[in-house]
């Protein structure tokens, strides 16, 4: 049996490499749990998402919930991935990755991008704890927000049913959420 | 004169009445259902309707089964159903059978229009037409580019040509204009054929008034429930309600503001008919609503069959074969999708 003297051990016996393997497996475990419960999360939304586009179908007819009025007109997507690098860091070789929802509306910011960066303005509330007062004076700036996002969302929401008619179902509205969530 | 139907009506209607009262033999039951709904798959669905005037339509159709196949085979049963009563009906019959294709025949213009300005093909688009709503120059629906020339262009030879006038303008065809033009065709041809009943007179008058009237109401809530949250405004919500049923003119006036579900309710509840109705819904929650009317319509359209020698009947069968359509293709839907637990949301039990 060769036993290696230059590789120094720990107290249980394993190498620094072997400990580090041992990390890495569990990071890899840990990481495919929380793939494996988003991915049943999104399975169980979409199952919801077509069974309310079925029920809006029922409620509004075939002639108005119809795959011949989807648009074939060019258009901007209605979601984008931006991907930034750490600042100040060329080589972090860590990307950073933002879901851009309704980029393509007129507003050039990310409605979704600004509604998180303005979140972590006024709602560091892990870093910074504040008094009550304080608190309530930063919940109403972010509904403000919240409001001022909503707004634009709302319009592109209906922008999009539109393609099925400017008076839909609250049914078809419902399944356009399931689907945006 | 009313109460004289009876002396003459079987004259030219007595036998079409028979056509039609043997149809509605053949409606689904209960226990059809029941059976339809323990499915597993489209084909076995296929199985069960094999057993039913569906069967004929259903059997050359190859694995796999698609919902909307289903859909489209049973509407062709009731297309043919209505062409032969169609051809085989003398006036006024005739004129009041075509009626009922007239909702179909707007959905179709609609639907050309739609998909037109979405850059689709027109022959994709005439294959999802209601084949009850197909006319000659329908095709030629796509080449218009604003009301004024898709009245000039096609409607103006066609049934829908009397319903036009409160809608031409000059305007592009966008989608809410082609929403307000779909509503305010729908509303013309509603109060047309109420007139048309009113002036046949007897127990079709009374049957189909009735029977008008809470489609008139019905269009009024739904159109109150889709726009709100939406830009149109009050003024052009008012002006979508037929003017005539139960709500004209003050629950039109009530709903015209309404800005939410439960202000609908406040407003509905008022109407001894309509109180049942909502009164099956819990506050705030709109998703049974459609069922609580498909049921009520149900009802009042099976009671229309317990008179004799009227068109009522006519209206009333094709009402209840569309909303056996609709159950047909949700219970496939469910089946398809694997939901067979949601399947008794949106069911409607005829007999």
């Amino acid at each position: 049996m060769v036993v290696d003297h230059e590789t120094p051990r720990l107290e249980n016996g394993q190498t620094d490499k072997e400990v580090e393997e041992n990390a890495n497996v569990l990071q890899f475990m840990d990481s495919m749990d929380a793939y494996l419960t988003l991915i049943h999360s999104l399975s169980s939304t979409l199952r919801r998402g077509w069974l309310e586009l079925a029920s809006a179908r029922h409620s509004m007819g075939a002639s108005r919930v119809n795959t011949v009025l989807l648009d074939h007109t060019s258009h901007p997507a209605a979601t984008s991935l931006l991907v930034t690098q750490d600042e100040g860091k060329v080589d972090s070789g860590k990307p950073h990755f933002t879901l851009c929802k309704w980029a393509s509306s007129s507003n050039e910011n990310s409605l979704l991008g600004e509604k998180q960066s303005s979140q972590d303005k006024l709602h560091p509330q892990l870093r910074h704890r504040g008094s009550t007062e304080l608190y309530e004076e930063k919940t109403s700036s972010e509904n403000k927000a919240s409001r001022e996002v909503d707004d634009p969302v709302q319009k592109e929401r209906s922008k999009s049913l539109s393609m099925f008619g400017t008076l839909v179902s609250p049914k078809l509205r419902a399944a356009q959420l399931s689907f945006e969530h | 004169m009313y109460g004289f139907e009876a002396m003459t009506f079987n004259i030219h209607g007595g036998y079409l009445e028979a056509i039609v009262r043997g149809h509605r033999a053949g409606l689904l039951t209960a226990a059809d259902y029941n059976n339809l709904c323990q499915c597993e798959t489209l084909d076995d669905i296929k199985m069960h309707l094999s057993a039913t005037e569906y069967g004929p339509y259903l059997q050359n159709e190859p694995s796999p089964l698609h919902t909307t196949t289903i859909v489209e085979k049973c509407t062709l049963k009731l297309v043919d159903e209505y062409k032969h009563m169609l051809c085989q009906a003398t006036e006024p019959l005739s004129t009041f059978l075509e009626y009922i294709t007239y909702g179909h025949m707007i959905d179709n213009v609609v639907l050309i229009v739609t998909g037109t300005l979405h850059e689709r093909d027109v022959q994709e688009l005439l294959e999802k037409c209601h084949p009850l709503g197909m006319f000659d120059s329908i095709a030629t629906l796509a080449v218009a580019q604003n009301m004024r020339e898709l009245y000039r262009l096609v409607l103006v030879d066609t049934p829908l040509a009397p319903y036009f006038s409160e809608c031409i303008t000059s305007e592009d065809l966008d989608d809410m204009n082609i929403e307000i033009m779909r509503n305010t065709l729908y509303k013309a041809y509603l109060e047309d054929f109420y007139k048309f009943c009113q002036k046949l007179g007897g127990a079709t008058a009374e049957i189909m008034s009735d029977l008008l009237a809470f489609e008139a109401d019905r269009r009024a809530v739904n159109i109150t429930i889709n726009s709100i949250g939406t830009e149109l405004t009050r003024d052009d919500r008012r002006k979508l309600y037929s003017n005539f049923g139960l709500l004209y003119p003050y629950g039109h006036e009530e709903l015209a503001v309404c800005e939410d579900i439960d202000q609908v309710r406040a407003v509905m509840e008022k109407y001894p008919p309509y109180q049942s109705i909502f009164s099956k819904l819990s506050y705030g929650e709109s998703q049974m609503l459609d069922k609580a009317f498909y049921e009520e319509e149900v009802k009042r359209l099976c009671l229309a069959f317990e008179q004799q020698f009227h068109y009522g009947v006519f209206f009333a069968y094709m009402r209840l074969r569309e909303q056996e359509i609709r159950n047909l293709m949700w219970i496939s839907e469910c089946v398809a999708q694997n939901q067979k637990s949601r399947v008794h949301d949106s069911v409607v039990f005829i007999f």
